[in-house]
């Protein structure tokens, strides 16, 4: 279509189209939980006559709807980006998925007067018809999760297509094979879990500090139940994690093994590795406030304890890292790192100090916001990654710019032979680049033209002074 | 690209679906916003509880169509990104700037309205702040369809510089010209009323079902002050309609012919299942008038709350008749006896309707609230489907945001190779006929010798400040050819 590419101001496209999206997906990770648990906290309440539950779960739809609309109204920003700055990219997008846009549209249409209309405003009205409540309840979760297994399927497609782009004379609208690519099913239970995890280790610190500040002793209870309910149930899904992106991860590298490379030792291991400290902080945090908190729920602590079981077979299924030097000492060391902790929560639960300290709360608070952040990297990393942030492989966007296009070639072209990442290509100095890559070039098996020879040899030329 | 088929359905009446369910709820919105502060106001000056709860029900009404319309034009650019992708990513390449200005306004609007609604009793300690913080949202929605209307007024009349200027320059995500169209101001005074008419005549309708469904006298007392609160802000806005109206069509006609004359003449899509829609709209509106100035005519004798006094209602009644009769000379006379008929019918009718509910104007709320409605709705349908279609054959407006080479390949629901050929461009006058046929158009050639030959630049420049159209290039020609003294 040949369209002209509208400069921005400040950044480059790719960061402003970041900004966008990072604007609206917290907001949307949000309400998709929160609707999600309330209809079964208010179960729960229903069946133990326990109001805490119901209230619960009508403040987290509250919290819901006044986000609905923000959230709802930077949404609409995210098609204005892309058709603006990537015109032709979303053009094409968009012929490919258009019978699943449609869909989520009736989707979206359902939820949002299911949530109104049938859920949030009757809430004082059907107190005595709690059975039908819950039920709508459970039909706006139900649709609020198809929303987004729509768009983890449009979004995966963009990491691991599963199908070509179409042609540009060609009217698509649905392809199974590009809807259910091969990380779809990752994607979209790596961010179930995610959002359930993320979201209520937030609230839950959140809550403790209302509980820190409550004076009215009801209140005070209240909160001090609400986020440890929250808190706890925040952490346990954590669990999942690992063991989904493991599974995840792999598929990646089978899949969109450049992409793979840009997260581990590539351009973006650097935000990687910070969510994993995030993480560590925040299970640290949260471990050893339930194994005090919780000392005397041991199906709970043999849970967690499980938990950091499913952990430590996840760091042995992985490769070896070569921080430490050698295979040896990093196995060695991750395993005394996990069985010494696992002995200090259990030491923790027998000696430890109870939950009333006034630190406890901002400790909670700091833990909910790190697994925020975790969260905001996660997604940062996984687009960051993706071949000129578009389809890998399959169709460049037009709009990238010749840096996005080079990296990726480098990252196609030499890691895949190297046993060294990315990273460590781009530390050497002083190296002539040129003579490199004309030497490289004549192995067997390397297919590379001159023009691709060119820009990788002003990539490395750029990125290594 | 090639469009997406959808289920046999022309891709025209799916767009027409979106589109008209998004006007009918975004316009409800954005009137809506403007009811709310002006009852919050009323409600506070004059310690009156009973408005202030009206405009909280109100806006928690607002909060939830605000965002079933927000999902609906979610659902509007996913169909025309479908339908029409060509035409989609080249207006929002042309228009980036202010669509992303849009988007802002989009989000203080959504956060505004949602802090003003879910707030409203936190604040209750605060009133002035809480309805400085609704009168916020009037200058935000006002912004925002703003642009919208730029927009929509671009599609109906480009306008010839802008076109030309578009073409010269390429899309460039912001084009003051394009933006500033012909009828953009037109469009943009005549929504803006139309919306605050349409919400305040919806909100009484709606106040007239409650009354028909309550037994409770409080409650019928609120419902039917209420009620009256909106129709009277409703039928002010009103007033203003048909005469924006007249000259908005009057720029049509100078800018958007072909639009103007469909219209008028019922021509294709305006002329929809054996029925005018345009006329249709009009007599709609009459009735309207007429029911609401019953209403007001009835109610001028007594003493009851937002009654008019006499003098202003027969005021307005012959204002608008006289106004009609105008329109009768403009246009046809079938026209001014027709809305003459249904206004006093409906006058008529509104009257008896007040009267058979013992004073309660449930009935009439009710009537009109239908009758606005089918409006808004016919007025939106008439100006989409008045402009040249998109899809059975290449509008000249087109060539707009379309370099000519690629003119070929758009709206056309057939692949690129079987749209045939352009005809060849027809060879570029030379300046000495440019200025014959410009500049005899309304002046003999004889009075061009009067002038200087280094004063072409000005007078040439003045030329078109009076409405001569020349192009950016045609006028460079024309100053050139007369500044070197040569014939013409």
């Amino acid at each position: 279509m040949d369209l002209p590419i509208i400069q921005t101001p400040l950044f480059p496209r790719y960061i402003w189209m970041e900004e966008v999206i990072y604007s609206h997906i917290p907001i949307a990770t949000l309400i998709t939980a929160f609707l999600v648990l309330a209809p079964f906290m208010e179960l729960i309440g229903y069946k133990r006559r326990d109001l805490r539950w119901d209230r619960l779960a009508r403040s987290l739809v509250f919290f819901a709807m006044i986000l609905y609309s923000p959230g709802a109204a930077l949404g609409t920003g995210i098609p204005i980006f892309i058709i603006g700055l990537y015109p032709e990219f979303w053009a094409r997008w968009s012929n490919l998925f258009f019978w699943p846009l449609i869909i989520q549209f009736i989707f979206f249409t359902i939820d949002v007067i299911f949530l109104f209309f049938f859920y949030y405003l009757p809430w004082d009205r059907m107190m005595d018809r709690k059975r039908r409540h819950i039920f709508f309840g459970f039909v706006t979760a139900f649709f609020g999760l198809a929303i987004q297994a729509v768009w983890d399927a449009l979004g995966s497609y963009t990491l691991t297509p599963g199908a070509a782009f179409p042609a540009v004379t060609e009217a698509v609208g649905w392809s199974a094979q590009a809807f259910f690519n091969p990380t779809y099913p990752f994607l979209f239970f790596h961010r179930f879990f995610g959002n359930f995890s993320y979201t209520m280790l937030l609230v839950g610190g959140v809550l403790a500090l209302k509980y820190m500040r409550a004076r009215v002793k009801s209140e005070k209870d209240y909160y001090g139940w609400a986020c440890d309910v929250t808190f706890s149930f925040g952490f346990l899904s954590f669990f999942a994690m690992p063991i989904i992106g493991y599974g995840y991860a792999k598929v990646i590298q089978a899949k969109a093994p450049v992409a793979f490379h840009a997260i581990m030792g590539g351009h973006v291991s650097g935000a990687f590795t910070l969510k994993m400290v995030l993480i560590l902080v925040f299970v640290s945090i949260a471990a050893t406030y339930l194994f005090i908190r919780h000392k005397n729920k041991l199906p709970m602590l043999a849970a967690v304890t499980a938990g950091f079981g499913g952990l430590y077979v996840v760091l042995h299924l992985h490769p070896a890292l070569d921080w430490l030097g050698s295979a040896v000492a990093w196995r060695t060391a991750y395993s005394l790192i996990i069985v010494g902790f696992l002995v200090y929560l259990w030491r923790m639960r027998a000696r430890g100090r109870p939950i009333t300290e006034r630190r406890w709360p901002w400790l909670m608070f700091a833990a909910g916001m790190a697994a925020f952040f975790t969260f905001a990297i996660g997604g940062f990393v996984r687009e960051r990654s993706k071949n000129p942030y578009a389809v890998y492989l399959q169709h460049e966007k037009p709009e990238a710019v010749p840096e996005e296009r080079d990296r990726f070639l480098f990252y196609r072209v030499c890691i895949g032979c190297h046993h060294q990442n990315a990273g460590d290509l781009l530390k050497i100095r002083g190296e002539n680049w040129r003579a490199r890559v004309e030497r490289e070039r004549r192995r067997l098996g390397v297919d590379l033209t001159d023009e691709e020879a060119g820009r990788i040899i002003r990539y490395l030329e750029e990125n290594t002074r | 690209m090639t469009p997406m088929p959808f289920m046999g359905i022309p891709p025209k009446w799916i767009i027409a679906f979106f589109g008209l369910f998004h006007t009918s709820v975004g316009s409800l919105a954005i009137g809506i916003g403007f009811i709310v502060v002006v009852a919050q106001i009323i409600g506070y000056r004059k310690r009156v509880f009973r408005y202030d709860l009206f405009a909280k029900r109100t806006q928690l009404f607002h909060v939830c169509i605000y965002n079933i319309g927000t999902i609906n034009a979610i659902g509007l650019v996913f169909a025309l990104s479908g339908l029409f992708p060509q035409f989609w990513v080249h207006i929002m390449n042309q228009f980036f700037w202010p669509f992303v200005i849009e988007e802002v306004l989009f989000f203080l609007l959504a956060t505004t309205l949602t802090f003003h609604y879910f707030f409203w009793d936190k604040l209750w300690g605060h009133k002035r702040l809480h309805i400085a913080l609704g009168i916020l949202l009037i200058p935000f929605f006002f912004l925002q369809i703003y642009i919208i209307n730029a927009i929509g007024g671009f599609m109906l009349t480009p306008g010839y510089q802008e076109a030309e200027a578009t073409l010269r320059s390429g899309i460039i995500g912001y084009d003051f010209r394009a933006l500033y169209n012909p009828s953009f101001l037109m469009l943009h005074l005549h929504r803006s009323f139309a919306n605050v008419s349409y919400a305040g005549f919806f909100m009484a309708g709606w106040c007239g079902i409650r009354l028909y469904l309550t037994k409770i006298k409080e409650k019928k007392d609120y419902y039917e002050d209420c009620g009256r609160l909106s129709f009277n802000i409703a039928f002010a806005a009103l007033l203003s309609l048909p005469i924006i109206g007249y000259f908005y069509s009057h720029v049509l006609k100078i800018d958007a012919p072909d639009a103007f004359w469909n219209i008028m003449l019922g021509r294709g899509d305006v002329h929809l299942g054996g029925i005018d829609t345009w006329w249709l709209k009009h007599l709609m509106v009459a009735a309207m008038l007429g029911a609401a100035l019953g209403f007001y005519s009835r109610l001028s004798r007594s003493k009851e709350s937002f009654s008019l006094p006499g003098f202003l209602v027969y005021g307005i009644a012959a204002f608008y008749f006289i106004f009609y009769v105008a329109m009768g000379m403009v246009m046809t006379w079938a026209f001014f006896f027709w809305t003459v008929v249904f206004a006093a019918g409906s006058l008529l009718l509104g009257r008896h309707l007040v009267s058979f509910h013992q004073g309660s104007a449930r009935a009439l709320f009710l009537y009109i609230g239908i009758l606005s409605f089918c409006t808004v709705m016919l007025g939106g349908y008439v100006r989409e489907a008045g402009r040249p279609r998109f899809v059975d054959r290449i509008a000249h407006y087109d060539d707009v945001y379309v370099p000519e080479e690629r003119q070929q390949y758009l709206y056309l629901p057939v692949k690129p190779q079987d749209i045939p050929r352009l005809p060849a461009e027809e060879k570029e006058e030379d300046a000495a006929q440019l200025i014959q046929r410009h500049c005899s158009r309304c002046h003999g050639l004889d009075r061009l010798r009067t002038y200087a030959r280094d004063d072409w630049d000005r007078i040439v420049r003045v030329m078109r400040i009076y409405g001569t159209r020349l192009s950016d290039r045609e006028a460079e020609r024309i100053t050139a050819h007369l500044t070197a003294g040569l014939e013409y």
